[in-house]
């Protein structure tokens, strides 16, 4: 019996030692659960958090912009976006093949996409292709619902949808991610903000506000259910004053006439640009949807420069345009009445050199009207040498052409009209009188942009008051249009009225009589207009330079407004390398002509389909360029340079 | 056969413990699942049947039963053998006996059979503390279908032996000096094992949980979810079936080693202590009845069905917490799974057994 009561005392104590050792474990278990649930509960609640809620940002559609009509031209079009959230992801590269695989990108540029960003935290997703098609969509959403691509997101965005043919291009600009400069003050990384053009002046106003979506996703990262949405704001609507027609026929003027160029095409009572031209133009398309390095590269390196705005960048002599502002000047500052007659016989000297007209046996006498009608440089030399540089310098400020014109556009380039001050901070070197002569008919260090020479011509027309070119008319601020303020006039000097006829009846005669500009002729509306031209290289340089690769030939300008008594419209037709400048006015000619088409409710003019090419041009007085032939008539003891005269 | 006067010998604090952890299982699987779902349809058959083995366990005197313990034991490692070579394969391992209607896992009886087998040795006929002899019978014993299951693989069910036999001799008088070189031997063996017994995918949980970043995608990603979802359950929890962790599965099988886990995050942790509670009163309340049965026979059978048991309750429910690597392990009473509530219930008749018969001769 002994050894039964042995067995019942150590199975007994045994199994109190058993029993100790359970209830020992469940206190550390219920411990370890303390700790857990009581001890670490906020950090743990917010893993959970993270790992089920997922903020998604909608992006806000950019303001819609309309013409001065109601026209819409440029919009939002709904996109997706095919994004990795690499929350979850258990194995990234076999979802960057199978992503790659499925939609048919290129395996390592999409590598290349995830490494950049893959610093950034693991729950914003990593755009990998921006504007999916349709088939890829679907490939990819099939795979989803596989389960086999759960990481990755496709989403519905608004893009920006610019008009087709680049039109307007460098007026709208493009969008693009914004840079770190570009951070703050409502943008946040990734935001898309206005890079070039009204997207970037008036970014703040079209950017509208991005909204979020909080929502519920399973461990398959389906979104399950929206737990809080901020809808977006739409940016602001806004209308330009702009008129798409007017737009488009500069446009295919240009594409009709063969060359590249810039115009910009105004309103001289109020300065609201109708139209603005920059040739060769980029897609802002291309833009919209994230451009890819290959064709930003070719964008940026492409030796016609189409991402420059010439309107505003470009920098040119005005050649005989500018004659213009000498004969404003002259008649302004009292020194010539429009009777002053001046005898041309081909050229004239001046400080011991000799100048050449471009009519090699000369104009005769000339006065004011018929010395604008045919560009006479020997009568605007003579004015010229009366003004001196300052005062030619004072009124071209005055007519719009030294600095820049204001517009509302980003990165405009000022415009340079010399002066004896300016030579000295610039050189350091004094004046000399004979530079004054080439700068009378728009050479030496003249250069202008076609946008200050539109406002010139906008001054001319309107009889003095310098408008501001811009391009707001009216925005919606959620209550309706409301009108934009327009800028300010920065000049305003009335002409007398001899002056102003006179200067509109030289210009009516360049078009309408013997002048250059016969092509911009309209019957009935009285075009008023001057050509010029800005040379590329010099008449000795040419001859060096020939057979190079440089396209050597000259810029042609054409200036105008319509009717000459009461102008409505006024612009500038640059055209890059065309050689003339009369080969601008049928652009002219045709922007008016819709102009006055659509205020008058015809149907809008077609140019003829098939563009000729340019014809040999008439025997017109003008327009052969004349070398320098006449030595003979070299003063004696001068030195026999002749100053370029290839302008008419 | 079933007297009318041990009917109020049944324990039935334990038995009601037992079934109210049934029907905790019951709503968690119902919460993981997300409604009455064919998964839930199974547990509650197999709570039905498990009732109706336990009656049967219950019903039959369990020293009868040991007397038949070598025909049952040779019975299981039948199955088992068999199951190796034809069972059904699922998840890379053959652990199922395919009967068309349903699943069985010859495994999860092989712990009862197991228990009544060593009871049976070492507890009849027997005086005095046991022999080294009787302890490698022990062993023997077990080897056997431990070698058997683990080869399936199914290493967690093969481990919830080695405490079986480890409880009964333990209590049947086995030396302590004996236990430290075990626990020494088995420390030896551990590279050993690392090196040629275990296959990849389990070195990969076992480094895994010695540090779960290395690896937070992977094998650490279960850990880390697990211990997430119970942080995040907080002192109330979220809710019946408001769990977000369970309920958007970045726990996976959350019906299954994963239930206490969903629990932990739906009733917080009110809840975990209120159930750690009814397993710890099972646990206790099943020692009470080794205590007080009537012959050793009855106090091994006890605690050979117990050792299991507890064992797994409480690596599930560590495991669950994220604090011990990821076994595929269930929670007997909580987690879906037809057989192991079958056997676990028929233990727990037997526990009811050696209690309510330990007034007979």
């Amino acid at each position: 019996m002994a050894a039964v009561t042995e067995d019942r005392r150590r199975i007994t104590v045994r199994l109190t030692v058993l029993q100790v050792s359970v209830v020992v474990t469940f206190a550390a278990l219920a411990i370890s659960f303390w700790f857990l649930q009581i001890v670490q509960h906020a950090q743990y609640e917010e893993m959970a958090e993270n790992n089920h809620q997922r903020t998604l940002a909608l992006r806000a559609p950019r303001g819609v912009l309309f013409d001065r009509h109601g026209k819409v031209l440029v919009e939002n079009r709904h996109s997706f976006s095919v994004s990795i959230v690499r929350e979850h992801t258990k194995d990234l590269d076999r979802t960057i093949r199978l992503l790659a695989a499925v939609a048919g990108l290129d395996l390592t540029q999409v590598r290349q996409i995830v490494d950049r960003h893959r610093g950034e935290p693991t729950y914003r997703p990593i755009v990998v292709i921006e504007d999916a098609s349709l088939a890829q969509v679907a490939a990819i959403v099939a795979r989803r619902l596989d389960f086999e691509l759960p990481d990755v997101v496709v989403e519905e965005v608004p893009m920006r949808q610019y008009p087709t043919d680049a039109l307007a291009a460098h007026l709208f600009g493009y969008v693009g991610e914004a840079n770190d400069a570009q951070l703050g003050d409502g943008v946040r990384t990734g935001a898309i903000v206005g890079q070039s053009g009204i997207e970037r002046v008036y970014n703040k106003l079209l950017m509208g506000q991005d909204g979020a979506r909080r929502v519920v996703v399973n461990s398959m990262g389906r979104e399950i259910r929206t737990l809080e949405e901020v809808p977006p704001v739409e940016g602001r609507r806004v209308q330009l004053t702009i008129d798409y027609d007017l737009q488009k026929a500069a446009e295919d003027g240009f594409k009709h006439a063969g060359f590249n160029g810039s115009a910009l095409v105004l309103d001289p009572r109020t300065g609201e640009v109708l139209s603005l031209v920059s040739l060769p133009a980029y897609d802002p398309n291309d833009f919209a949807a994230g451009i890819d390095r290959a064709t930003w590269a070719a964008l940026n390196s492409d030796a016609l420069r189409p991402l420059q705005n010439r309107t505003i960048q470009g920098r040119y002599s005005p050649g005989s345009a500018f004659k213009i502002v000498i004969a404003t000047a002259a008649l302004e500052e009292g020194l010539v009445d429009p009777d002053f007659k001046v005898y041309c016989g081909g050229g004239a000297s001046f400080f011991g050199r000799y100048f050449l007209c471009h009519l090699r046996g000369g104009h005769g006498v000339v006065d004011m009207r018929h010395a604008i009608e045919k560009s006479c440089n020997v009568y605007f030399y003579t004015l010229g040498n009366m003004l001196g540089v300052d005062r030619i310098h004072k009124w071209a400020e005055k007519l719009g052409l030294v600095g820049l014109t204001g517009i509302d556009l980003p990165n405009e380039q000022d415009s340079i009209v010399p002066s004896t001050e300016w030579k000295r901070q610039r050189t350091g070197e004094r004046w000399y009188p004979g530079e004054t002569i080439s700068v009378s008919i728009g050479q030496g260090q003249v250069t202008v942009t076609p946008a200050a020479m539109a406002v010139m011509m906008a001054t001319v027309a309107n009889g003095g008051t310098r408008v501001t070119p811009h391009i707001i008319r009216a925005v919606d601020e959620g209550g309706g249009w409301k009108a934009a303020t327009p800028p300010v006039v920065p000049e305003r000097v009335a002409f007398r009225p001899e002056t102003l006829s006179a200067l509109h009846d030289g210009l009516w005669m360049v078009v309408n009589a013997a002048g250059t500009g016969g092509r911009a002729r309209i019957p009935g509306r009285d075009v008023a207009g001057k050509t010029g031209t800005a040379q590329v290289i010099s008449n000795q340089g040419r001859q060096a330079a020939r057979g190079g690769e440089r396209d050597l030939r000259d810029h042609g300008w054409f200036v105008f407004f319509a009717p000459k008594d009461d102008p409505q419209i006024a612009g500038v037709i640059f055209g890059e390398h065309n050689g003339h400048g009369y080969l601008g006015a049928p652009i002219a000619k045709h922007v008016i002509e819709t102009y006055f088409a659509k205020r008058e409710g015809r149907p809008l003019p077609t140019l003829a389909p098939p563009p000729v090419p340019p014809p040999v041009p008439e025997p017109d007085p003008d327009s052969a360029p004349i070398e320098a032939p006449a030595i003979a008539r070299v003063a004696p003891g001068a030195a026999p340079r002749t100053i370029a005269p290839g302008t008419y | 056969m079933f007297e009318r006067r041990l009917y109020h010998h049944v324990d039935w604090g334990l038995l009601a413990a037992v079934l109210a952890l049934c029907a905790i299982g019951l709503s968690q699987v119902y919460s993981a699942t997300g409604g009455w779902t064919p998964i839930l349809e199974t547990q509650v058959y197999g709570v039905l049947l498990g009732l109706l083995a336990l009656a049967v366990c219950l019903g039959i005197d369990y020293r009868s039963l040991a007397d038949k313990s070598h025909i049952i034991y040779i019975a299981v490692i039948a199955l088992l053998i068999y199951v190796l070579f034809f069972g059904a394969v699922r998840g890379g391992s053959r652990r199922w006996i395919d009967l068309g209607v349903f699943n069985v896992q010859p495994s999860e009886f092989a712990k009862a059979a197991l228990a009544l087998v060593l009871a049976k040795f070492l507890g009849e006929s027997r005086r005095g503390a046991v022999t080294h002899v009787d302890l490698l019978m022990v062993g023997g014993l077990t080897a056997v279908p431990l070698i058997i299951i683990a080869r399936q693989p199914d290493l967690g069910t093969a481990a919830t032996l080695i405490p079986v036999a480890l409880a009964v001799a333990f209590v049947a008088g086995m030396p302590v000096r004996l236990l430290g070189v075990l626990a020494v031997a088995g420390l030896l063996a551990a590279p050993i094992t690392w090196r040629f017994a275990l296959q990849d995918y389990q070195k990969e949980r076992i480094s895994t949980f010695l540090d779960p970043a290395q690896d937070a995608r992977g094998a650490g990603y279960q850990q880390i979810q697990a211990r997430i979802t119970v942080g995040s359950g907080g002192p109330w929890g979220k809710g019946f079936t408001e769990g977000t962790q369970g309920q958007l599965r970045f726990l996976p099988v959350a019906h299954n080693d994963f239930i206490f886990s969903v629990l932990a995050e739906e009733q917080g942790f009110a809840g975990v202590i209120v159930t750690l509670g009814l397993y710890l009163f099972v646990i206790l309340r099943a020692l009470e009845s080794a205590r007080l049965a009537k012959d050793q026979l009855g106090a091994y059978l006890v605690l050979g069905v117990l050792a299991s048991f507890t064992f797994q309750v409480i690596y599930n429910i560590t495991m669950s917490a994220g604090l011990a690597p990821v076994k595929g392990l269930t929670l007997p009473l909580m987690s879906y799974g037809g057989s192991s509530m079958i056997a676990t219930l028929a233990g727990f008749g037997l526990i009811l057994n050696v209690r309510m018969r330990r007034f007979t001769n």
